[in-house]
C-alpha cells in the first residue's frame, strides 16, 4: 500500500473508498472471528422472528470495515489513534456497502501530525448507515 | 412516546464501577480469522515474516480487534462469548429487543499476535429516548506483561422496551 504523508493531505479531501458486499458466508466468517454468534446474522427464521425483515450485517463488522478503510489509506507509516461509528441504519447481505471518508481537519499537536476524518458506511440508497469519525497520525516528509 | 426507563441516581452512581478483570488472547489464528471476516488482504494480518519485516512483533490485529475473551462454557455467554463476571454495574433493562448502537476504539499501541490483554469494563453512560435505552460500557485493555493500557473500546447497546 502506498504511504500517505501529512503534507499531501488536504481538508475536504475524500480518501479512497472501499466497497463491501457481504455474503452470508462472510457473516459466518465474521461471527467466528469476532465471537458474536447472535442468530440474526445467519439464521433467517430467527431474524424474522425478532421482527427484522431478514438477516442483517453485524454493526461491529461495519465498524471494522471503517477501520480497514482508514488502515488501508494511511499506509504502513501511519497510525490510527481512534475511530468509531454509531449504527443508524441496517445493512443487509448481498447489498453493496460503500465505506467512505473525508478529511475534516489536519493539525499538529505535541509533535504529532494528526488528521481527523468523517467516516461512514453508505447503503445503495445513499443513506449513511454508520456515521463516525477517525483520528490518525501520519508521517511527515520532513 | 413516554420513556420506558428512568436513569435514576442509583444507576448514575454505578457509572465507573469496574468489573472483575478478564483475559483476552490475541493469537495468529484469531488475527487471521478476524481479518478473513472483514475481507482484508493486507499481509500485515496474515504473514508473520512480512509483519516482522515491517517492524512489528508479529501479525497485526485488524482495527477493532482487541482479542478474544478466554472462553469456558461455565463462565461465558454462549452466543456472544463475553464473560459473565463479578463487579460492574447491575441494571434491570428492558428485554423486548437488543441492537448494536455503536463502537469506538482508541489505540495507545499496536496489538499483535502473541499479546495477552487484561480487560476490565465499566458502565460509562445510560441514555433513554422513548422505548430505546442506550447503554454505553467502556472496556480498558492492558498488556498483561507490562500493565500498559493499549486500547479502550466504548460499546453502546440499545435495549428496546
Amino acid at each position: 500500500m502506498p504511504q500517505v504523508y501529512f503534507e499531501d493531505v488536504q481538508e475536504g479531501q475524500e480518501i479512497p473508498e472501499i466497497k463491501k458486499n457481504c455474503s452470508t458466508q462472510q457473516l459466518v466468517l465474521w461471527a467466528a472471528g469476532s465471537g458474536d454468534f447472535y442468530q440474526i446474522h445467519y439464521d433467517k427464521d430467527f431474524a424474522q422472528g425478532t421482527g427484522l425483515p431478514g438477516l442483517i450485517v453485524h454493526g461491529a463488522l461495519k465498524h471494522a470495515f471503517l477501520g480497514q478503510l482508514v488502515h488501508d489509506w494511511i499506509g504502513p507509516g501511519g497510525q490510527i489513534r481512534k475511530f468509531g461509528c454509531s449504527y443508524r441504519g441496517m445493512d443487509y447481505p448481498n447489498q453493496d456497502i460503500r465505506c467512505r471518508g473525508v478529511v475534516k481537519k489536519k493539525f499538529t499537536e505535541n509533535g504529532k501530525n494528526l488528521v481527523e476524518l468523517d467516516v461512514w458506511t453508505e447503503n445503495p440508497d445513499g443513506k449513511k448507515t454508520s456515521p463516525g469519525t477517525a483520528t490518525v497520525a501520519l508521517p511527515s516528509k520532513a | 412516546m413516554a420513556d420506558v426507563f428512568e436513569v435514576t441516581d442509583e444507576i448514575k452512581a454505578q457509572y465507573g464501577k469496574e468489573t472483575e478483570p478478564w483475559v483476552s488472547e490475541v493469537t495468529t489464528t484469531s488475527v487471521r480469522m478476524y481479518a478473513r471476516g472483514i475481507g482484508s488482504t493486507d499481509p500485515l494480518h496474515y504473514d508473520v515474516d512480512y509483519a516482522k519485516s515491517q517492524g512489528f512483533r508479529s501479525i497485526v490485529a485488524p482495527m477493532g480487534y482487541v482479542g478474544t475473551p478466554v472462553f469456558h462454557p461455565d463462565t461465558n455467554d454462549g452466543t456472544f462469548g463475553f464473560p459473565r463476571r463479578g463487579g460492574g454495574a447491575r441494571l434491570n433493562l428492558p428485554t423486548k429487543g437488543l441492537l448494536d448502537g455503536g463502537t469506538e476504539t482508541e489505540y495507545f499501541d499496536y496489538i499483535c499476535a502473541g499479546d495477552t490483554l487484561v480487560e476490565t469494563s465499566h458502565l460509562a453512560e445510560v441514555k433513554v429516548r422513548g422505548n430505546m435505552v442506550f447503554v454505553t460500557n467502556e472496556a480498558v485493555f492492558k498488556d498483561q506483561a507490562t500493565g500498559k493500557v493499549v486500547a479502550k473500546q466504548r460499546l453502546t447497546s440499545i435495549h428496546l422496551g
